[in-house]
């Protein structure tokens, strides 16, 4: 039965790469090829629901030797990573209900993306992202979790900005993609410890390492993937980019926020338990963070006026108390309130768009009271504490703003100091330019100057002697005027107005981060 | 060493150069393309035949000829290929097949010209890659300058090409004189100089000067020639200038020929590292941070990029960065990433300029305030370029993604920092080629916008097979990793080996950890 994990995720590639090619080459257009990509993409995905089954009740029955290798990804030299995958405990039931999930969405998405335009892009990236979960959760090795995690992330990207004429679907795409990457890329500096200290990207060699780590090699570790998983599931610097991914359809909400992707971080902080276990530090602040969110969330949830943005933050609520679970030490109940909180949420997202018609005799019930006595609080609640925009002023906008500032150096001062300014090149590049001098026609007054160098070399010797002359012309001949101190005072301005460009903070932060960079 | 029996790399280099003169001299204007469709399409055959042909599990030279060329100077005729050069020639001659395909109907003025520069062009790179002899090398270096020179200078874009093609020449004779010195300094180290006359054994073959080591005092000297010889070509961060001002003003498929042929890295891979090898290890550090810097430098300046083409080379050069981190490592992990990523440019980066090309071919304009709504107008394109766009920033199931984990990889292994920065280039790369897709491929599509037609047949041809490619090795990245492992492992033991012997200490911690 082992084998078969092989192909849970595999048939879904399969289905998606069909439509995806078919809609490219121009074989899937319009509404009456619509049925034919569902039969591929309903028969894929409900035989690799009833393989997991099968394997999950082969688990049951134990059967399964647990894991099952078919191959080699990328070797070189001893970092080895192999195509494995597990076929016991978690990850296979959590595939399992991932797969009947992924399978119920799917068929709802049938009907409700009939006729829209997008309708075989959408099953090409539901295709592929039932694809990537799965072999997120049953991989076994690292490698292989991460193409999952990434590629997951890569569909919710494409799925937000699934109506990408909107201006602001696109834009909370991108914001989403990015924060997510933050993620990303503590997983692969976790992935690159582990093979540094344990010599393998293997999740059996990671959890249960053969010599076994120290206390600060499992904090490390620990700590990236912490980082990853708060980015997934949307836990407190995180948060945010929840709420934005609502602009997506409503069955790819579902399947993405509320059912499947959202769990991806708990699933891995559960699977990693022995790892966590060594870090209590780690531990700790999985409950800091858990519990932040859901305060935060619970608080920013009260004041949401439509139905997807206060899902969102039950989400992200629910998901910081199974943090907080983790962190305690309470995994069984953490992982039983995934199972749990998967199946419902993945309900109310699917029926969000008919809650008007379920609440028509039971209206929504005004903010709580003591909400609207605190007025701080609830002016926080409504601007949701601020964090995006703490977000864009503390990291986006500096970023941006030494972009601009090194973009206008590396125009008007590197590509200058590199000696090939524009009218000396000109007057190498163009012939034509010495016939319209000869005749009389001058372009440009710079030739004016006795020496005229070209390159690099050339300027320099042409501003030295510039420079030479200026002396001799100004300060030996002159003496010291009234000139003279007019140009230091000018120097002293421009001394100053650099040290106070300096003396900002986007630059003091990069001089620290450098600091930083070079003494680790 | 293994003497060839029938001389397949003299054949590679010269079949593109008598091309070019046929072409050249041929009357008819689509006769001429259509020939020279043809001779590139067959030296892309050569190549995949040699590509077959060669034999990964032997770490020596292949292919070998060896002729006397200048006796007196000890100046051979000596080419030959091992596991770091192969994969690049099929690369090289796909890449012109791509650019001869893209530029079929954008260049109507000297067109047979045109098309015998790009030929010769490929000829003379072909050569770089094969010429193990170091005056050879050098020549073939040179002598891509003057095609690349007409090609940015006559059928450039930009109003000022003329600038720019004068800008790219200076520059590269600028670092051909550093890289000029260099070899003379070797070639003289290795003669016993006499008291009149010219100094007897001259060597300036590449495995004869690997086996005779530089003394230490002349190991850093040599290495930073070399460095600063490469750097240029690569291009490194004080000497990239060049390549933002050639995508502007040259023409995309130049441009693409440009960024996708990373001749300064391969050199430095090549050259500069076994030349000088404890130089290399003792200064690796100072070639990862010039590396790490470039990296985030470049990352940051694209951020702030309207211009596809403009955006297009930072990228590149953000990339060519990491590269250079990789090889600063000094493990086989990143000096296998660094291969991995060099071939990945001929792929992607090249494909992305062609792409901006056929936008450019179309709209006028490469600027995001003339686009906007491309997706909805253009779908295959939008497809290609998103692909292509997911692959230089290294999403798994791309090629770039392999080249980057391993490059990574590589970089914590031995310097713990420079990984972390090549994090935080990662995180930058999505954020600029996304908030420029964003721009110019979604929202709503303008009035001048809305009147182009999608990519034609030949266009998605021209496309398709690097599309193809780039999938391929995302999800087979060890077809490539198996033909480069024994030379990288050979290279790397060299470098490292030559180290321990002279100092008779043993490597710093990194080096020695990736040994084990």
């Amino acid at each position: 039965m082992d084998a078969l994990t092989v192909f849970i995720p595999l048939l879904p590639l399969l289905a998606g790469v069909i439509i995806g090619l078919g809609n490219f080459c121009g074989v899937f257009r319009g509404e009456a090829k619509e049925a034919l990509a569902t039969d591929i993409s309903l028969w894929a995905m409900t035989l690799s629901c009833l393989m997991s089954l099968v394997v999950l009740g082969a688990d049951i029955s134990g059967k399964n030797t647990g894991a099952f290798d078919a191959g080699e990804w990328l070797r070189c030299d001893s970092l080895v990573v192999s195509v494995n995958f597990i076929s016991t405990g978690l990850n296979v039931r959590l595939a399992a209900l991932f797969a009947v999930l992924l399978a119920i969405i799917m068929r709802f998405s049938v009907d409700y993306l009939h006729r829209e335009a997008g309708y075989f892009r959408f099953f090409f990236v539901f295709n592929l992202f039932a694809f990537a979960m799965l072999l997120l959760v049953l991989s076994g090795s690292s490698v292989m979790t991460f193409m999952g995690w990434e590629i997951a992330g890569l569909c919710s990207y494409l799925l937000i900005a699934y109506r990408y004429d909107r201006p602001v679907a696109t834009t909370n795409a991108t914001r989403v993609f990015v924060t997510n990457r933050i993620g990303d890329a503590g997983f692969v500096l976790g992935i690159g410890l582990s093979y540094l200290w344990l010599d393998s990207v293997n999740w059996i060699d990671i959890k249960n390492p053969s010599n076994p780590l120290e206390i600060g090699e499992a904090t490390a570790i620990a700590f990236c993937f912490a980082v990853a998983v708060f980015a997934k599931s949307a836990q407190l610097p995180f948060t945010p980019w929840l709420a934005r991914a609502m602009e997506g359809p409503t069955p790819s909400s579902a399947v993405f926020y509320g059912a499947v992707m959202i769990h991806a971080g708990i699933y891995l902080v559960i699977f990693l338990q022995a790892l966590f276990e060594q870090a209590p530090l780690i531990m700790g602040l999985l409950v800091v963070v858990g519990l932040s969110t859901a305060v935060y969330s619970f608080l920013v949830g009260l004041t949401q006026t439509d139905i997807k943005s206060s899902l969102a933050f039950a989400i992200s609520g629910q998901l910081g108390l199974m943090f907080m679970e983790c962190g305690l030490g309470f995994w069984d109940i953490a992982s039983w309130h995934l199972a749990a909180h998967a199946i419902v949420r993945g309900y109310q997202m699917l029926t969000a768009p008919s809650v008007l018609h379920h609440v028509q005799d039971n209206p929504i019930q005004p903010v709580s009271s003591f909400l609207v006595q605190s007025r701080w609080l609830y002016l926080a609640s409504v601007q949701r504490f601020w964090l995006d925009q703490l977000v864009d002023w503390g990291f986006v906008k500096p970023i941006r703003q030494l972009a601009h500032d090194l973009s206008y150096f590396d125009g008007e001062g590197l590509d200058k100091i590199m000696g090939v300014s524009a009218p000396a090149m000109r007057a190498a590049a163009s012939l034509a330019q010495l016939k319209e001098r000869s005749i009389g026609a001058r372009l440009d007054n710079e030739f004016d100057d006795f020496s005229h160098g070209s390159g690099l070399a050339g300027t320099l010797t042409q501003w030295t002697a510039a420079t030479m002359h200026w002396l001799e012309d100004h300060l030996v001949l002159e003496g010291v005027s009234n000139r003279t101190l007019g140009y230091s005072r000018e120097l002293g301005r421009i001394v100053n107005q650099v040290e106070r460009r300096i003396l900002r903070p986007r630059y003091l932060v990069l001089f620290v981060f450098i600091t930083l960079l070079i003494t680790f | 060493m293994n003497e060839a029996s029938f001389p397949l790399l003299s054949c590679i280099i010269l079949w593109p150069l008598l091309g070019a003169v046929v072409v050249g001299a041929m009357r008819d204007a689509l006769l001429a393309r259509k020939a020279g469709l043809v001779i590139a399409g067959f030296e892309l055959i050569l190549t995949s035949l040699l590509l077959l042909q060669f034999n990964p599990d032997d770490s020596n030279f292949q292919w070998v000829e060896r002729h006397a060329w200048i006796p007196s100077l000890h100046v051979e005729y000596l080419l030959g290929i091992d596991g770091i050069s192969v994969l690049f020639l099929p690369m090289t001659a796909l890449l012109t097949l791509m650019a001869i395909l893209a530029s079929w109907n954008a260049i109507q003025h000297l067109s047979r010209f045109h098309l015998a520069l790009l030929l010769a062009l490929e000829g003379m790179t072909v050569g770089v890659f094969c010429a193990l002899d170091m005056v050879l090398f050098f020549l073939f270096w040179e002598l891509t300058l003057p095609p690349i020179f007409f090609l940015i200078g006559l059928w450039g874009i930009g109003a000022e090409r003329r600038l720019a093609a004068a800008k790219y020449t200076l520059f590269m004779l600028f670092g051909g004189v550093a890289l000029l010195m260099a070899i003379i300094i070797l070639a003289l180290n290795h003669a016993t100089p006499l008291q009149e006359g010219a100094p007897q054994e001259l060597v300036f073959s590449l495995p004869q000067l690997l086996k005779t080591p530089l003394p230490d005092h002349l190991q850093a000297t040599v290495f930073l020639l070399l460095l600063l010889g490469f750097a240029v070509k690569a291009p490194l961060l004080p000497f990239h200038t060049w390549l933002p001002t050639v995508a502007m003003e040259g023409s995309p498929h130049t441009t693409a020929l440009l960024v996708g042929l990373k001749l300064g890295v391969y050199g430095l891979v090549r050259f500069a590292l076994p030349l000088a090898p404890s130089a290399a290890v003792e200064y690796s550090w100072a070639l990862g941070i010039a590396g790490g810097v470039t990296l985030v430098y470049a990352a940051l300046i694209a951020l702030q990029q309207s211009n596809l083409r403009r955006l297009l080379a930072y990228s590149s050069i953000s990339h060519v960065g990491l590269v250079v981190v990789g090889i600063a490592s000094l493990n086989i992990q990143g000096i296998q990433g660094a291969i991995l990523q060099l071939l990945n440019f001929t792929l992607v980066a090249s494909s992305l300029m062609l792409v901006a090309g056929f936008i450019q071919h179309r709209l006028g304009s490469t600027e995001a305030i003339h686009l906007g709504g491309l997706a909805k107008v253009m779908p295959r394109l939008g497809c290609c370029y998103f692909l292509f766009m997911l692959a230089s920033i290294g999403v798994p199931g791309t090629n770039g993604f392999p080249a980057e984990l391993l490059l990574l990889i590589g970089a914590l292994l031995s310097h713990s920092s420079l990984a972390i920065t090549a994090l935080a280039g990662a995180v930058l790369s999505a954020a600029y080629m996304l908030s420029f897709t964003r721009r110019a491929f979604w929202g709503e599509a303008g009035r001048h916008v809305n009147q182009i037609t999608d990519l034609r047949p030949r266009e998605l041809l021209v496309l398709a097979v690097p599309a193809v490619l780039v999938l391929a090795i995302g999800f087979f990245p060890n077809s490539v990793f198996n033909v480069s492992r024994t030379t990288a492992e050979t290279w790397l033991s060299y470098v490292l080996d030559q180290q321990s012997l002279k100092s008779g200490s043993v490597a710093k911690d990194g080096v020695s950890e990736s040994l084990q």
